[in-house]
């Protein structure tokens, strides 16, 4: 295994077109992964690229009414720029661990790609977007589609995610993160559920359920037959909405929890969103 | 506001151990020392046909059955347990053998390498082979022909619990000239030294344990230490370099003992008032693969029972029951939680039967000084859990909370458990087993320096203990020296489990340094070697299950205040209050720190902490997967002493370490079936396990 | 490769892997053993050091990772003037119980008043939840932070 530093964006690049890596950034899920035991070196099978000492890849900006979040910016970071929305605050602020916090990237989570990670939940909300960069090509695709199956990303072996955009919006929203304990968890059921109201009537609504599939479950089909609903009226299809989800999720058991477990609090978590609507 | 301790001196290890100081095992740095990785079984049961070892290199060995210097087994309450398994395998992950070299990746490249053929068998994982049973009863039996009564049935099940000390287990062998040295993250040195004695068939002097730091134990390291010793030294006296093996928290969690899973069937025949007449109780322990410390494990589940209550007629028996799975051994509480689960759920249960709110109904049968205890023996010294009760209602403010939440939908709930825990060894074993001995010694500077066994594992002991000698002299700290033990120094005083080190051993450091100070001469040296006295008035006899079970006992009541989630169905603790009688409190602070880290491991026990087994395996190996509180789980607690002092403990005191545990697992589970209106049977009492209550 | 960072206020180059844990790189390179390996895995906080001031868990951090940055180790810590008012608060408040975990907790705990001096209550037990206790049930470890926010003079 070769290790790979490159300290700017072009030498990152260069190197990922001749060599097939693990992009590392915190390391906070490749350090476990690889990890054999104390004191022995983590045994990667295949060359890392650290992006630790790329220049120009920390930041959080705001352009056109988006957030531009930089692929090596922490989620400090995130939880501390004046420019995050509330949204992705209290998103982030549930991940794993302060110290976690400290030293991991979203675009980590994002590449991990684990049907269990929090915070691509929102960003499949929200319709974020990717930068992706190789040497020759420079593309965006959303994380709904980068994300195609259970640690499966649409990441060529040359490319690497840059940025993360994000549009800026003002739905009201529910957020829960239920995990086994009140911090450092690795959820069991997320859900986010926003919306926006104009005239009474259900002017958006949008639901991303996370852990109950491969990857944050979201459908704009059924999101659609529900906008343009009054308030009254989306109540009153309740029993509708949570039939569509119903069948959309496909929760399984694991060490942290059963199947069973996760679909009625995904549900209960979905009506109790429902009723919170206003 | 921030509590004071006005009875609290400074901790003597606090200095080395918040500056990173403080020496580890793992810490401890040698010259040339090898590492030594475990050959696991990959079967539950079977025997082994053949086993291939790849080309070893230069410099590494291959340690199993066929290095045995003396005696294949492992030295332990009940020595089932071979140090290395030979030609049956009986769980998976059995040590079969070391691979032992310097170079850990090595080593674990050759472990993988290992090829084990085997003939496997079908694996029991169910109890149903019983190795010990266990039976015994007290009072009036006629009333069991009483016509008029009626018969209530209820069962318990309790799970795993992983001790997850802080420091996983580790061990550092060397030899000093021609003496087996060891040094171990452990709970009780002279365990390890006569475990390694009996194994290689050497004398008392070729062997000595030496403790150093040691981060948390909770039981988990009362034995398993002993079959880490004997293999190491096994190796050692073939390889003759240092070797060390420290285990990765998978490896710890995988493969270490646990906490007894059980279950407790509860019959009782009540009368047409409610008041039960006659109590039948039934243990089961699921033991694992050996028998080793179930025995007791057994013993001091059935002793505690009936817990702080008394029936006409009790009927109380059990089995320990052999499985092909990890073996079960100590951990805080020793049988007692499983038991006290029970009977405090079922007592809660029979009360809602007949509509007594709260603790009304339990309070009718809670036992005073002078009865006798579930064994026929008696409860001599002064029982002031009337006192405890009151004063843990007030605190809490129980009668208007457990009014309030029993309203429908409250989703908060109150509950309130009361245990006791019999402190030192199972009946006369203090005096007939352990047989302390305690030697304290004055140079002609007049400084004094004693010596025990005791491990000092984070409950604060070794400041308690130096204190005890201290006060009595009447002399400056500085003139007494209390070291961690070293096998070299010491006599036994014993193991550093059962909650015996204050009320036991520290009784005998006062009685050994009064009577230095009664033979006094400043300038002169003087040694006193103080043997365990016990009170003559206990008698037990374990067959039987009969007689005074314990030298002294110890109570306590928690209040759990909790409120529930009825769309996740999570619980969130959010307040304990605790009220408790462990005699004499000499060190407030560290008592407190009992309280509040027993507690919360009670309170992990019963709603939070899941470990599952499934063929043979645990599902949760990790810290991410196995799941105890963080500090925003943790509740706010409270905590009060009531003084009792006891006449044979160390200025009045009894033991606290274990006591601390017991209630927290029942106290919120009552809580939980407040806010849900629904009845609890199993721990942990986890959020899939309310929502199958709910939705059944 | 040869790897250069500031440890503990002063300047070291260590030739390892860049993939190497920073936590095998202080306990067996450097044998700076204050800070301690509970589970590997970034689930228990024994290992926390701070890195340009926040805590980072030692165990998941390649070395490289650190490169030309400022990292505390409970060696360092130690020598501070904030270390004696924290460690006294633990003294007199029995924030330590077998240890293991203290050398982490007392890392968050200097990260934390630095950042903010006067934390609530659940500002510390947010701080603290990385950082695993199985002794003191965390009262004692939250007294302690409380009382060192105070300069150890609670009322």
């Amino acid at each position: 295994m070769n290790s790979y530093i490159p300290t700017s964006l072009e030498e990152a690049l260069k190197i990922l077109f001749e060599h097939d890596c693990y992009i590392l950034a915190g390391g906070t899920d490749l350090m476990v992964q690889n990890h054999r035991s104390s004191g022995l070196l983590p045994t990667f099978k295949k060359d890392v690229l650290f992006t630790s000492q790329i220049e120009g890849l920390d930041y959080i900006k705001v352009i056109n009414n988006e957030l531009h979040i930089g692929a090596n910016t922490k989620y400090i970071s995130m939880i501390e720029s004046k420019f995050v929305p509330t949204m992705l605050k209290n998103v982030f602020v549930e991940i794993a661990s302060p110290s976690i916090r400290n030293m991991a990237t979203l675009t980590g989570n994002i590449n991990n790609a684990s049907p269990a990670a929090d915070g691509t939940v929102p960003l499949i909300l929200l319709d974020a977007r990717l930068v992706l960069q190789s040497k020759d090509n420079k593309r965006e695709i959303s994380v709904d589609d980068y994300l195609i199956g259970f640690k499966k990303t649409d990441r060529k072996p040359n490319e690497m995610v840059t940025e993360i955009i994000v549009p800026l919006t003002d739905h009201k929203y529910l957020w829960r993160k239920v995990g086994s304990r009140k911090a450092e968890s690795i959820s069991k059921v997320t859900f986010l559920g926003a919306y926006k109201t104009s005239n009474n009537k259900i002017s958006d609504f949008r639901i991303a359920l996370g852990c109950v599939s491969i990857k944050p479950v979201r459908s704009k089909q059924v999101e659609s037959k529900y906008i343009g609903l009054t308030i009254d009226e989306l109540k009153n299809k309740k029993d509708e909405i949570v039939n569509d989800y119903n069948q959309l999720i496909e929760p399984v058991t694991d060490q942290r929890s059963n199947k069973e477990y996760k679909r009625k609090v995904a549900i209960n978590l979905l009506k109790s969103f429902i009723d919170s609507i206003k | 506001m921030l509590p004071e301790y006005k009875t609290s001196v400074k901790k003597v290890d606090n200095e080395e151990k918040m500056s990173g100081k403080a020496l580890f095992t793992d810490d401890i740095q040698m010259d040339g020392v090898l590492s030594a990785v475990t050959v696991r079984s990959k079967i539950s049961k079977g025997k082994i046909l053949n086993i291939k070892l790849p080309t070893l290199p230069e410099g590494y060995y291959f340690i199993s059955a066929k290095d045995i210097v003396k005696e294949n087994v492992c030295n332990i309450i009940f020595s089932d347990w071979p140090v290395f398994a030979d030609k049956e395998i009986n769980y998976k992950g059995e040590s079969i053998g070391l691979i032992v070299g310097e170079d850990k990746k090595i080593c674990l490249d050759l472990v993988d390498q290992v090829v084990i053929e085997y003939e496997e068998k079908e694996p029991v994982f169910d109890m149903k082979n019983s190795a010990i049973h266990k039976d015994f009863e007290k009072g009036d039996k006629s009333v069991l022909n009483d016509p008029n009564l009626e018969s209530y049935t209820e069962k318990f099940q309790t799970g795993y619990q992983e001790q997850v000390y802080l420091e996983t287990q580790g061990m550092l062998v060397y030899l000093d000239g021609d003496k087996i040295t060891v040094k171990a993250s452990m709970q009780c040195p002279f365990y390890i030294h006569k475990a390694i004695c009996r194994t290689l068939g050497y004398p008392e002097d070729k062997v000595r344990v030496i403790q150093p730091a040691v981060g948390g134990a909770f039981g988990g390291k009362e034995h398993y230490p002993s079959l880490m010793g004997a293999q190491l030294a096994t190796a050692l006296v073939k390889i003759k370099k240092p070797i060390k093996m420290v285990f990765d928290r998978k490896e710890d969690i995988s493969f270490t003992t646990k906490r007894h899973p059980s279950e407790t069937t509860i019959s009782a025949l009540i009368d047409k008032k409610g008041k039960i007449r006659a109590l039948d109780i039934h243990v089961s322990l699921d033991a694992g693969a050996y028998i080793g410390c179930s025995g007791v494990v057994l013993s001091r589940a059935l002793i505690a029972a009936t817990n702080t209550y008394k029936f006409d007629y009790v009927h109380i028996s059990g089995d320990a029951y052999i499985t092909n799975k990890i073996p079960s051994a100590a951990f805080r509480g020793f049988g007692s939680p499983q038991s006290i689960f029970a009977i405090e759920m079922f007592l809660a249960h029979v009360a809602k039967k007949f509509r007594y709110p709260g603790v009304l109904y339990k309070n009718q049968y809670l036992v005073e000084t002078g009865d006798t205890t579930s064994t026929n023996g008696k409860f001599r010294d002064k029982i002031i859990l009337k006192e405890l009760i009151v004063k843990a209602k007030e605190m809490s403010d129980y009668d208007r909370k457990e009014k309030e939440y029993s309203k429908p939908n409250s989703y908060r709930g109150i509950g309130m458990s009361y245990f006791l825990h019999g402190c030192g060894f199972t009946g006369s074993g203090e005096s007939d087993l352990i047989k302390a001995k305690l030697i304290i010694r004055k140079d002609k500077n007049d400084i004094v320096t004693f010596y025990t066994s005791q491990v000092d594992f984070g409950q604060g002991n070794r400041t308690t203990l130096k204190r005890i000698v201290v006060d009595t002299l009447g002399i400056p700290e500085d003139h007494v020296i209390y070291d961690a033990p070293d096998t070299d120094k010491t006599l036994s005083t014993g193991p550093t489990a059962a909650s015996r080190t204050i009320i036991i051993v520290g009784g005998l450091a006062a009685k050994a340094a009064q009577h230095l100070k009664d033979i006094w001469v400043s300038g002169k040296e003087q040694e006193i070697i103080e043997p365990y006295v016990g009170p003559d008035y206990i008698h037990w006899d374990e067959a039987t299950m009969q007689g005074d079970a314990y030298p002294g006992y110890a109570w306590g009541v928690n209040v759990v205040e909790v409120s529930f989630d009825p769309i996740t169905y999570e619980v969130h603790v959010e307040e304990t209050w605790s009220v408790y009688d462990v005699g004499h409190a000499i060190d407030e602070r560290i008592l407190v720190g009992q309280a509040d880290g027993g507690i919360l491991q009670g309170l992990g026990y019963g709603y939070l902490e899941v470990e599952e087994m499934a063929n043979g395996e645990f599902r949760q190996k990790t810290m991410s997967d196995y799941i105890v509180p963080t500090s925003m789980d943790a509740p706010k607690m409270h905590t009060a002493f009531i003084d009792n002092p006891f006449k044979y403990g160390a200025f009045g005191a009894k033991g606290a370490g274990e006591l601390t545990f017991v209630g927290g697992a029942p106290a919120v589970c009552i809580a939980i079936e407040q806010a849900i209106k629904e009845k609890i049977y199993k721990i942990p009492a986890n959020p899939e396990y309310l929502m199958e209550i709910l939705e059944k | 490769m040869k790897i250069k960072f500031n440890l503990n206020k002063k300047d070291v180059i260590v030739d390892v892997d860049p993939s190497m844990r920073l936590l095998d790189v202080l306990r067996n390179v450097l044998h700076l053993t204050g800070t301690k390996e509970g589970c590997g895995e970034g689930s228990c906080g024994a290992c926390s050091v701070l890195v340009d001031n926040m805590p980072y868990d030692s165990c998941l951090t390649p070395v490289i990772n650190v490169m030309n940055k400022q990292v505390m180790t409970i060696e360092g810590i130690r020598e501070s003037k904030e270390y004696e008012t924290i460690a006294n608060s633990f003294a007199k408040m029995g924030g330590s119980q077998c240890g293991f975990c203290t050398p982490g907790m007392i890392i968050v705990t200097y990260a934390l008043l630095m950042k903010n001096p006067n934390p609530s209550e659940e500002e510390i037990r947010l701080a603290l939840s990385g950082n695993i206790c199985r002794c003191t049930g965390y009262q004692a470890i939250v007294n302690a932070v409380k009382d060192a926010s105070k300069g150890g003079k609670h009322e």
